[in-house]
């Protein structure tokens, strides 16, 4: 988790320009826990389902979307089922997945998964969740960043602007 | 080629075998031998769950809640997922349905909010919290036992709560897990039901009650201090059942309750005043002959000292005064249950929790008994019972290591599920402190002090009492490990934090203390994010315990929850039910083989003397009257009663936080009677504050004549994300029974003050 949050601070430089300390990096993880983690009730689960199923549970329709787009990819979760497959951290690793494949072979069975990956699951949630960083004050900006690159990225894929209308959080 | 459709693309991911050769002819190519930047997932497929097409897999479950109830479950689950919950039709308890609670169990397990990963907080109740792995939470925990131990020579300022949050018996290997590890502290006895149980034990030997399925053949119920349409709900089908087989149902409690709605009559007795009013009811009887005498003569002592106790100093006026009910209702009832045959008492436990709580049910159980119902199916003085519960208590009997040094003294009974009873002559013991003053005693305790505290299957500051005591305790505690499912307030004022399994993720057996089935828990699932179950825990700290200073525990390092449940029975526990293996349990659920659905059916009680003791000597040698009588209630110390009952959506602080909850029920309540709230100038939903000595409590207002005029009420519960806390206003004083069998008093929850005015 350190190294992860000593990746994040780097990825954001402070915004008064100063490196990131050690009490930062410890600020970081904590708000970083607060929002996606716990152990308190988070603002924004950084699972799938929760925004995409009609009971905003873990372990539903959409996690088996998601377990089954990677099992055609031939690749699965190590976790065993104790991580849903629809975390977000797994959807975004599916997604260098396709890319490498896509960089090394044209099939469009493979452009077509990925569309639908892309464009009837990542992009019905991934917004929503983005909302629910956005309504939360003093979200550290590593974090606001990263979520802004995510955000980004999503938007690029879909070859559209970047996403400027907000959905409301469902939380 | 057309574009493949979304439909297409759905369709080839449901099946395993379309799915897999869609991309077929790409995979074969190795593509997927290096994937540079791709850290989580893996090469390989993985079985998804079984596929039963429309079909489930179904298990064998138990809701392992503190409820009378004990619901006999069968889950139903696909692709490993858990999708819905129904009661176990074999169960004619249960009968195929759940409660609102229960129904929403597949919300409990897929929550979002779940604590899922061992965590550690950088300050108390700061909200700065870390991830931990199991190995460096086990290594923390292992190093601060060890440390305490170096330091003070013993692990007794290592303290255990633990309570009822989980009933499923392996849970008790949390007490195991203390036991491997040395001498500890335990927080004993029981915020529940003890009064009413010692009170039982001095009058008939033993705590047994009538199977409530036999309420049909009562010809006369009196629900007293009990609400089983919220708190069991299974059973009101027998009262109905009763009803309309011509039996006159009556509740007796201070608050018009749903079950006194479904009632054939109310009586609302003042609040702590049930035994004057059962008094009044033994006096009139006894005055017009109505007892039974044959039976008290033949099964009884102490009757006629009862009698000349009635005569001198009972009077039905005297009862009408005390408990505020009009002496004709009181003549009138003591007459119709005096000639119904049979006539039953339900004495719930909320009309124990009181300074005289005890002697109150000693007067209930009296009233039964003179008329002859005590031993008769349809009759009884039912409260509760344990005779299912005779399990190996394999998980908790562990032995301590070698060398361990502890409490000097005699030692017992650690709570009512210890059935050791007390050990004189050991040398060394476990030091026990009541539960129900765990804030007073956290910051009495001495040489040495209580350092470290291992909280299980209890939400302390949700349930115990006098809340800024317990916060001020805590600053005395150098470690407090909490393991749970949810952010509750403990897990607030937690240094570590550790994820346990819900009843559907692990191995169980559930018995109930109200009704005679047993049900067996499988594992329907497999437990989602780090989770571990109790016993788990226990070994993986015993791991390290071990790794660190070798035989410092002797846990087994590793355990197999389906294991550990087999080996919970025993020859007795299966002839009870008349299984002969725990496996048949997996067909469903089992009832004891009863030779009478009413215990004491021969007459022969478990007394001293085998008779039913109305003058009981044991009684007196713990430090009661011998005699069954009045005894005075705690005086008032605020201007208006203040009750902290049980919710209609909650165990205790379980299941308020689920959404499906939080939909029916989104905020906490503190009902007022339309007249005191117009001596205030409060309205219906004004904002207020409710205040005591011990402290106070902002909420809203509901306007009720549901409660008596004189009567605050909120119903305890842990609502997600709300600072209310009831026992903010509760103290911890004692009720007067309870230490016989479960090594301390009970705690008079409902003789309780405020005052509330607007905020």
């Amino acid at each position: 988790m350190a190294a992860a949050c000593a990746t994040l601070t780097k990825a954001a430089p402070p915004a008064d320009g100063h490196p990131a300390s050690a009490d930062t990096a410890d600020e970081l993880e904590y708000a970083f826990n607060r929002l996606f983690v716990g152990p308190g009730a988070v603002p924004a689960p950084p699972y799938a389902s929760v925004y995409l199923d009609p009971d905003h549970g873990l372990m539903g329709e959409s996690t088996r979307i998601a377990a089954a787009v990677y099992d055609a990819l031939g690749v699965s979760s190590p976790s065993n089922g104790r991580l849903p497959d629809d975390h977000l951290a797994l959807e975004l690793d599916a997604a260098v997945v396709f890319h490498a494949l896509k960089a090394r072979e044209q099939s469009a069975e493979l452009a077509a998964l990925w569309d639908y990956f892309l464009r009837d699951h990542l992009m019905l949630w991934v917004p929503l969740f983005l909302a629910c960083i956005k309504q939360v004050p003093d979200v550290p900006p590593a974090i606001s960043h990263v979520a802004s690159l995510l955000s980004a990225w999503l938007s690029e894929e879909c070859g559209a602007k970047p996403v400027t209308h907000v959905p409301p959080c469902i939380n | 080629m057309s574009k493949i459709t979304k439909q297409e693309i759905e369709r080839i991911l449901e099946n395993p075998v379309s799915r897999r050769s869609f991309l077929g002819g790409l995979l074969a190519t190795g593509a997927l031998v290096v994937l540079p930047g791709c850290r989580l997932l893996r090469p390989g497929t993985v079985d998804m769950g079984q596929v039963w097409e429309g079909g489930y897999q179904t298990f064998r479950n138990a809701c392992s809640r503190n409820c009378y109830d004990t619901c006999s479950i069968v889950s139903y689950v696909k692709n490993g997922v858990l999708k819905f919950v129904e009661g176990a039709p074999e169960s004619s308890f249960t009968a195929g349905g759940l409660c609102v609670k229960g129904n929403s169990y597949v919300r409990r397990v897929y929550s979002p909010d779940r604590i899922k990963y061992p965590m550690e907080q950088q300050g108390r109740g700061t909200g700065k919290w870390k991830r931990l792995s199991w190995d460096e939470a086990m290594d923390k925990i292992a190093r601060k036992i060890l440390e305490i131990k170096a330091r003070d020579g013993s692990l007794l300022g290592l303290a255990l709560s633990k309570y009822s949050g989980s009933f499923g018996i392996t849970h008790y290997g949390v007490e195991g897990m203390m036991s491997s590890l040395g001498y500890t502290t335990r927080l004993v006895g029981t915020p529940c039901w003890p009064a009413g149980m010692d009170a039982q034990n001095f009058d008939m030997g033993n705590m047994l009650c009538n199977d409530p399925e036999d309420l049909p053949l009562a010809r006369y119920v009196i629900v007293w201090g009990a609400n089983p349409a919220w708190c069991s709900v299974h059973s009101m089908k027998f009262l109905y059942a009763a009803q309309e087989a011509g039996a006159k149902l009556v509740v007796v409690d201070p608050v018009f309750t749903q079950t006194a709605a479904k009632a054939d009559e109310y009586v609302q007795v003042r609040t702590g005043e049930d035994g004057a009013l059962a008094l009044g009811m033994c006096r009139h009887i006894l005055d017009r002959g109505l007892y039974d005498k044959e039976w008290v003569a033949a099964h009884s002592i102490g009757f006629d000292e009862f009698a000349a106790y009635l005569r001198e100093h009972v009077t039905i006026d005297w009862a009408a005064q005390k408990s505020g009910v009009p002496a004709s209702h009181i003549a009138a009832i003591a007459e119709e249950f005096a000639q119904a045959r049979p006539a039953t008492i339900w004495i719930g436990y909320g009309m124990q929790r009181h300074v005289n709580g005890g002697a109150s049910v000693r007067i209930l159980d009296a009233l039964v008994a003179m008329t002859g119902n005590i031993g008769k199916p349809g009759g009884g003085a039912r409260y509760a019972q344990m005779q299912t519960w005779g399990f190996n208590y394999h998980a908790k009997n562990q032995k301590q290591p070698e060398g361990s040094k502890g409490w000097i003294g005699a030692s017992g009974p650690k709570g009512e599920f210890d059935f050791s009873g007390v050990k004189e002559n050991v040398k060394y013991a476990d030091r026990t402190i009541n539960i129900n003053k765990t804030a007073q005693e956290i910051l009495d305790t001495k040489d040495p002090q209580v350092r470290m505290l291992w909280v299980a299957c209890k939400n302390i500051l949700s349930q115990d009492f006098d809340r800024p005591k317990m916060l001020k305790a805590f600053n005395k505690l150098e470690m407090v490990v909490v393991a749970d499912q949810f952010f509750n307030q403990t897990v607030e004022q937690a240094d570590i934090v550790l994820p346990v399994t819900t009843f559907f993720e692990e191995w169980n057996i559930n018995a109930s203390y109200w009704h005679y089935w047993l049900s067996l828990n499988e594992q329907a699932v497999k437990p989602l994010h780090e989770a571990k179950s109790d016993i788990e825990i226990a070994a993986a700290l015993s791991k390290r315990m071990n790794e660190l200073a070798p035989g410092s525990c002797t846990f087994p390092t590793t355990v197999d929850t389906k294991d550990w449940t087999a080996q919970e029975f025993n020859k007795k526990e299966l002839d009870l039910f008349g299984i002969s293996s725990w496996e048949e349990l997996r067909k469903g659920p089992v009832k004891a083989k009863l030779t009478s659905s009413a215990p004491w059916s021969d007459g022969v009680f478990a007394t001293p003397s085998k008779k039913y003791e109305f003058h009981s000597d044991l009684c007196a040698k713990n430090g009661h009257d011998a005699l069954v009588m009045y005894k005075e209630g705690r005086p008032a110390y605020d201007k208006l009663r203040l009750l902290t009952p049980h919710s209609k959506f909650a165990i205790n602080s379980q299941f308020q936080n689920l959404d499906w909850m939080a939909d029916f029920n989104s905020e906490p309540y503190v009902y007022i009677h339309p007249r005191t709230a117009a001596l205030r100038g409060i309205g219906h939903g004004d904002a207020v504050r409710v205040f005591n000595k011990v402290g106070e409590v902002r909420l809203a207002a509901q306007l009720t004549a549901d409660v008596p005029p004189d009567t605050l009420l909120m119903y305890e519960g842990w609502y997600k994300g709300l600072a209310f806390n009831c026992q903010n206003l509760v103290d911890d004083v004692s009720s007067d029974m309870g230490s016989f069998k479960t090594g301390a008093p009970g705690v008079a929850i409902h003789d309780q003050f405020a005052d509330v005015v607007r905020a």
